[in-house]
């Protein structure tokens, strides 16, 4: 019996689980600008467990990482769930570096 | 000097950014087409159980990974089912008039619209209940 797949599974469900979390919260005060940091933070950690040697550290950082990227785009529909009225709307938000750049990209949404 | 590639963290990456993204969208595309919900709760809870499983009999670090992954993500996608029928009741999803359950929902739900609220931009600023009126009314 190999359990290393149920635990990890367990453990995933908690890192997607506090995905909502964070895409929720992190819209209302950061704004969906922020998209390219949080993609690049996920594709970094995830380039990262390739070389953790030490298996459940690399298939956590790899479940954390690939949650980042799905967070991403989904910070886009957040924005307007906000903007509709769905979920509290804050006006004042801590914009990314290089906003007026990324203002001019495609927010990714899949 | 050598560096050792460990598959196991692209594995688990793989599995759940895949594992969520064809669940969120295979969810939302089967809900809207399905009269009956129980056959693919159904069916996810089965193929949940499947990879499960198999996530136990593989001697594979990286294969018990990606069954354990895709095991939680379908058992999931098994509840999301009834999630996005809400969503469809309360408008936060659009309604298929096409479907037979569906159309019962936009007869008896005032809420539910076949018109898709988050099928645009930002634009950085709240909508006012009369913009929204508006919306939903140019939409029909």
């Amino acid at each position: 019996m190999n359990w290393f797949g149920f635990w990890l599974c367990l453990a995933t469900l908690f890192i997607i689980g506090l995905g909502f979390v964070w895409v929720i919260r992190g819209e209302r005060y950061f704004g969906y600008l922020w998209w390219p940091y949080v993609m690049g933070a996920g594709i970094i950690s995830i380039l990262g467990s390739l070389f953790i040697s030490n298996n459940w550290a690399s298939a956590l950082l790899g479940a954390f990482g690939a949650s980042l990227i799905w967070g991403s785009t989904e910070l886009k529909e957040q924005a307007v769930r906000g903007e509709i009225g769905w979920y509290p709307f804050r006006a004042k938000k801590i914009l990314p570096p290089f906003v007026n750049v990324i203002k001019k990209w495609k927010a990714p949404s899949l | 000097m050598s560096v050792n590639i460990n598959p196991v963290g692209l594995a688990a990456a793989l599995a759940t950014f895949f594992g969520v993204w064809l669940g969120h969208v295979s969810v939302r595309k089967i809900e809207r087409e399905t009269v009956n919900l129980w056959k693919p709760t159904l069916i996810a809870l089965a193929l949940s159980a499947g990879f499960g499983a198999a996530s136990f009999l593989t001697s594979s670090l990286s294969l018990s990974a990606i069954c354990g992954i895709l095991s939680v993500t379908l058992f999931w996608d098994s509840f999301e089912f009834q999630r996005q029928q809400k969503r469809i009741k309360h408008g936060h999803a659009p309604a298929n008039p096409n479907n037979l359950r569906h159309a019962k929902i936009l007869a008896e739900y005032s809420e539910a619209t076949s018109f898709d609220w988050l099928n645009r931009d930002p634009r950085g600023t709240p909508y006012s209940p009369a913009e929204l009126e508006s919306m939903k009314e140019g939409a029909k």
